[in-house]
């Protein structure tokens, strides 16, 4: 190309092969547009969750038989009772995330048609893994869940 | 060209450096993430450097304060002793249940010091409760239900000292070292909140009988007898323990300076000055600092206003009350704890469902209280009348004088009715006061007064027979000054008035005039003074009847 | 090879493959790298962005000089306020109190949040000043004469439209600025009805009700006037605005590009020694299709082409000029935070409740007529501005800073006297009040009618038209109005800005305000 003789009407300006200034230029001006186009990328990824609290106080109604769900109102999750203690069980599937219902004995969840026994385990049907097992402390006589810790399946609170 | 393009290359530049700073200032320098360096330096355990909220959905609470206050969120570690990273101290409600802002008020959304502390300026629109009135965040929840008058309150703190009641039992973070059962068994229990949770109806027998069975030790040595009276003077006090001993002597003070004969608090009081209920979330940007010295602060203006209420709020009626520092900063506690917020109902505790869905009272209901409540602010704690600059001077209604004069029905139709244009409010209405309960009002301004026997009733219709026309000759003279021509009132009572004259007996009239009234303007025209002779008895009786011609006229 | 020649399409495909980068790069740019003229003229006019340019700029428009790159500084505002504003859509709520709650937590705990919506704000202001500022351009350069009078219109409705949205995202964050701001909006929206009701036919024939009851969706500023106020802010307003945008560089592109004088390559001298500007030669232009196709060829005749390459020479310097923009935005945004006052309350007014800053100079207006400060002086403003490439049909001057008769003489005695009056009748109605104070019964027609804003307007008018007859010119006379108008609108916007206090009383200072 720069060979091309100046005497051409239509190409009489050939860019010259080192513009320093005018790639300086357009690196400086690529770089501040990246860097602003990070900062914006930020924005969308919030940095609190406007969800409350994923722990909560649960009282077990006295007449809770051994072995039996019990889904405190509104929560995700199924408290049991027996001889070694207390344990809950999330009620979320494990397949894309709806919730089960508790069926003749364990779950069934009316998305994709999985079944869990009561511990959890998969039965049935597409789900990946067993129900998770959640951390169950002891607040007064009422029981606390986190709804965000898992815990080892088998791990009761005596 | 070349222009062009330099100006391309240090305008990129420039917008590239100022991104960075702008990226090391968001990423570095935001002041809940120094806080947040120094707990993970200094906290056991350290803790994860993010932003951090409390959200209640139901309580409408997203509260950020404990990106700062890191300590305080839940199930972080704290630094003891560090003003911002130290925990909370242990409370009835759990932050991490109700938030932060419920109780201590603030804008719980911000992260900054201004912004979230509300300080000067910084007000969108709801300022932090002063740490030192923390107690007044029970009232966003809370109403304390029937706070007895001050002096009660202090009578009952009192006598806790003096029975030493403190040596085995905690009241309020104080006292229960000593555990008359020896160091291993249960201490004595913990009195803080025994006005809510209960106690035995039969604790002082129980307590004889203990010290009985004792033969010797500290059930022995350390409780004695209590007198009946103060044994009443206890049991008020521990009804009156919730847990927030300032707030509840705030409170009380506020039942004993005769705050509500002026001012509405849930619907009950005089209609003078402002309604109340809401006080405490007055919002400091809308407030009048002009004459308030110090920093533009809702305590600031508080105290103010008390000092000089006339000063700050010009145009207003409330006169300066003279009240003691101790006595300011009380009902400066009280103004903070009147939120009454709008919370959804299902968090409403007892006593508030009581107050409004019941029409429970939030003062007792002795004469003692009632008197402090509605009455005392005019007439004085004692009964002794109150005269402020600007303002007609407020009768004693615990003089001999005038209880000598005054029967027991006289005084009660006065309060029930009150005085019609006056200043004086009828109390017998639905918010006010019932007949028995004006009853003990009556029986507390005898007491006041050393117990002056009350008069019987007489006959209201009972005339004394003046002659009119020379009674008006003589009340032209002689009344007209203070009570008007017309007896329409003006430094003196007004004499035209239908439930005075409805109420008051010929007899009082006449022994009034005669007598006068101590304490106030009223002379004893029964006595010559240096500028005018003694009026006969036949003269007073003529003035009488001349006052009530206005009966008449009305 | 044999097994191309054994596949020969399974050859083809990992050739092809192979080829994908270079492909790719074809398919994206055509004709090349810009690095030739002709290269450079592809590179132009086959972008889809870049053919709103012609492919050769002349070097008068780009002497820095000939615009200061006004246009531009207005776009590159417009596309931040653009960029910013759809970021800030990710958490804007648009309904009462959770609108401000939602400003708040970008404020504090949207990572870059605040920065945004401090860029967002500063670059609205920007976009108000620069837009301004090119008008102000185009008039003193005598740009919006022949054949230029259509797109002076499309800049005016640029102009309102620009005022559109900075005074509807006005509302957007639900404080007590934006409440009270919005509510006075509302009422100026509603003050036909002074006259309306002075002439007592407003219960027949009622434009204020309706105008405010369409802007304002309900009897007071609640949530559906958030809702309409949220839709023009980022839909309705913006896509108009992008739509006359698109007329107004295409136009300016088909009227012959900015204007200059006719003597401009005289005036411009001998090219730089790093330049080749092409001189066309006159006979080599055609002229066969020139002469059916109704319009302009307005190189023809006008001898040697003084232009130069659109890539790079003008996209050097859009592209700083737009970067310079970006780097004000930005580094004003780093320094001041934008404005949050208490959430909204419908029973505490601002005391005072000011407008925003551009359209302080009517609310000035405003305190004495509501109708006549905000819709009938904007009016006859706006129409007048609208008149004047239509009445000025002159060419002396065109394309010069203050060209024509008159010219910078005359600017100056305008500026003088457009200071001058405004400033006089100010401080007169601030001394002495007006007509209300004196004759309190006076129909409210004659306040209408007669008050500092159209007394000011009438001066102004009457000064215009001295200048005609001097100068015997229009454009002197057109020169007169504007820099008066000019004159008047910073002079009122001041006073609005510093002077005005609680109850809009005259104070020296902010500091002298009572009770703060």
């Amino acid at each position: 190309m720069t060979t091309m003789s100046k005497s051409s009407r239509l190409d009489p300006e050939p860019m010259p092969r080192r513009d320093f200034l005018g790639l300086a230029a357009m690196w400086a001006m690529g770089a501040s547009a990246a860097f602003a186009l990070l900062g914006m990328l930020r924005l969308p990824r919030a940095a609190v969750l406007p969800a409350p609290s994923k722990k909560f106080k649960v009282a077990l109604p006295e007449s809770l038989a051994d072995g039996e769900p019990f889904v405190p109102a509104g929560r995700s999750v199924a408290l049991f009772k027996d001889k070694e203690g207390v344990y809950a069980v999330s009620t979320v599937c494990t397949h894309l995330g709806c919730i089960v219902k508790q069926s003749a004995d364990g779950f069934a969840c009316p998305c994709h048609g999985s079944e869990f026994n009561k511990d959890g385990t998969v039965k049935k049907g597409p789900a990946p893994k067993a129900l998770p097992w959640l951390a169950v402390t002891k607040d007064g006589g009422a029981f606390v869940v986190d709804e965000g810790k898992v815990v080892d399946p088998g791990t009761r609170l005596a | 060209m070349k222009k062009n393009k330099h100006l391309l290359l240090w305008s990129s530049l420039g917008v590239l450096a100022l991104l960075v700073v702008a990226a090391v200032q968001e990423n570095f320098f935001k002041e809940w993430r120094r806080h947040q360096l120094r707990a993970a330096s200094q906290a056991e355990g350290g803790v994860d450097i993010k932003l951090r909220q409390v959200v209640v959905p139901s309580l409408n609470v997203m509260d950020r304060c404990v990106s700062c206050h890191v300590g305080m969120a839940p199930g972080e570690p704290a630094v003891a002793g560090d003003k911002v990273l130290a925990a909370h101290k242990p409370v009835v409600h759990d932050p991490a249940e109700f938030g932060c802002t419920v109780c201590h008020g603030g804008q719980g959304r911000a992260t900054d010091r201004e912004d979230a502390h509300g300080e000067e300026g910084h007000y969108w629109p709801e300022p932090m409760i002063p740490a030192k009135y923390a107690e007044a965040g029970c009232g966003t929840c809370h109403t304390h239900i029937e706070v007895p008058n001050y002096e009660l309150v202090r009578r009952g703190e009192k006598l806790v000292e003096r029975y030493d009641c403190l040596a085995c039992h905690a009241l309020d973070g104080r006292g229960g070292t000593l555990r008359p059962l020896g160091a291993a068994a249960v201490t004595s229990p913990d009195l803080t909140y025994v006005g809510v949770r209960g106690y035995d109806a039969q604790w002082y027998e129980k307590h004889i009988a203990r010290r009985a069975a004792a033969a010797d030790g500290p059930w022995h040595a350390s409780f004695g007898e209590i007198a009946e009276s103060d044994l009443a003077a206890l049991k008020v006090l521990l009804d009156s323990r919730v847990g927030t001993p300032r707030l509840v002597e705030a409170k009380a003070l506020f039942h004993t300076l005769g705050c509500r004969g002026c001012h509405k608090i849930g619907g009950v009081g005089g209609e003078d000055g402002p309604d109340l209920t809401r006080e405490g979330e007055k919002d400091p940007g809308l407030a009048d600092f002009t004459h308030v010295p110090g920093p533009r602060s809702l305590e600031g203006w508080f105290k103010e206003h008390f000092r000089a209420p006339a000063t700050v709020v010009p145009g207003s009626k409330m006169p300066e009350f003279s009240l003691t520092a101790e006595q300011i900063d009380l009902l400066t506690l009280y103004m903070f704890s009147l939120r009454r917020s709008d919370l959804p109902e299902a968090y409403w505790p007892k006593d508030r469902i009581k107050v409004v869905r019941f029409g429970a009272s939030e003062f007792s209901r002795d004469g003692e209280t009632l008197y402090g409540t509605f009455c005392a602010s005019c007439h004085g704690t004692a009964g002794q009348g109150m005269r402020f600059a600007g303002m007609t001077a407020f009768p004693a209604v615990a003089s001999e004088g005038f209880l000598s004069l005054a029967s027991d029905r006289f005084i009660a139709e006065t309060i029930r009715k009150g005085r019609p244009g006056r200043r004086m409010a009828g109390w017998g209405h639905a918010n006010g006061m019932t007949d028995e309960e004006i009853g003990r009002v009556v029986a507390h301004i005898r007491a006041l007064g050393g117990g002056v026997a009350p008069v019987e009733p007489e006959d209201v219709a009972q005339r004394l027979g003046g002659n009119k026309a020379r009674g008006a000759a003589l009340y032209g003279e002689h009344c007209s000054v203070c009570h008007g021509k017309a007896g329409e009132g003006g430094e003196g009572t007004a004499l035209n008035n239908r439930v005075l004259l409805a109420t008051a007996t010929d007899k009082y009239m006449a022994e009034t005039i005669r007598l006068g009234r101590p304490g106030t303007s009223m002379p004893t025209f029964g006595m010559a003074s240096t500028v005018r002779p003694a009026l006969a008895p036949d003269e007073i009786a003529s003035i009488v009847a001349h006052i009530r011609s206005w009966e008449v006229a009305r | 090879m044999s097994e191309a020649t054994t596949e020969p399409a399974m050859g083809r495909f990992l050739a092809n493959l192979r080829e994908i980068p270079k492909t790719f790069r074809e398919s994206f740019v055509r004709g090349g790298a810009p690095t030739t003229d002709r290269t450079r003229s592809s590179f132009v006019f086959g972008n889809v962005f870049l053919h709103l340019h012609a492919v050769r700029t002349h070097r008068w428009s780009l002497r820095w000089s000939t615009t200061a790159g006004l246009g531009i500084v207005s776009v590159a505002a417009f596309l931040i306020t653009l960029i910013t504003g759809v970021l800030l859509m990710f958490y804007y709520k648009p309904y009462p109190d959770a609108a401000y709650v939602s400003i708040k937590d970008i404020h504090f705990v949207v990572p870059t949040g605040r920065f945004i919506r401090n860029i967002h704000r500063w670059a609205a202001n920007v976009m108000v000043v620069a837009v301004l500022l090119h008008m102000a351009r185009v008039f003193f350069t005598g740009a919006y004469r022949k054949p230029r009078e259509f797109n002076w219109l499309v800049g005016m409705g640029l102009l309102v439209i620009t005022l559109g949205l900075s005074f509807t995202g006005y509302l957007l964050p639900w404080d007590q600025l934006a409440y009270w701001a919005i509510t006075i909006g509302a009422n100026i929206a509603q003050s036909p009805q002074e006259v309306t009701d002075a002439l007592k036919i407003t219960q027949y024939f009622d434009p204020g009700g309706m105008q405010r009851l369409l802007l304002l969706g309900s009897s007071d500023v609640g949530e559906e006037a958030l809702i309409r106020f949220f839709l023009l802010h980022v839909m309705i307003l913006p896509l108009a605005l992008v739509a006359l945008l698109g007329v107004h560089m295409w136009r300016v592109r088909k009227d012959g590009g900015i204007a200059r004088p006719d003597d401009a390559d005289a005036r411009l001298g001998p090219p730089p020694a790093d330049t080749y500007p092409v001189f066309t030669e006159a006979p080599q232009k055609t002229y066969q299709i020139a002469t059916i196709v109704k319009g302009r060829t307005p190189a023809v005749g006008k001898g040697p082409e003084n232009t130069v390459p659109s890539m790079p020479h003008l996209f050097y310097a859009e592209m700083g000029v737009a970067m310079l923009t970006v780097l004000v935005c930005v580094a004003l945004a780093l320094v001041s935070d934008a404005p949050l006052k208490e959430l909204a309350n419908p029973n505490v007014p601002e005391n005072p409740a000011k407008a925003p800053w551009y359209f302080l100079g009517l609310q000035e207006l405003v305190a004495y007529s509501a109708f006549m400060g905000g819709i009938g002086i904007p009016s006859i403003v706006l129409i007048g501005l609208g008149l004047i490439p239509y009445l000025d049909r002159e060419k002396e001057g065109t394309g010069l800073w203050f060209g024509g008769p008159g010219g910078v003489p005359l600017v100056i005695l305008s500026t003088v006297y457009g200071f001058g009056t405004a400033l006089a009748l100010e401080a007169f109605a601030i001394r002495f009040g007006w007509i209300r104070q004196w004759w309190p019964d006076v129909p409210q027609l004659v306040i209408t009618a007669l008050n500092p804003g159209t007394v000011l307007t009438a001066l102004y008018a009457g000064f215009s038209i001295w200048a005609v007859k001097k100068w015997g010119s229009t454009r002197a006379g057109a020169l007169a109005l504007f820099t008066c108008f000019l004159c008047g609108f910073i002079l009122l916007t001041i006073v609005g800005e510093h002077f005005r206090g609680p109850n809009w009383v005259f104070y020296w200072s902010p500091s002298e305000w009572p009770g703060h």
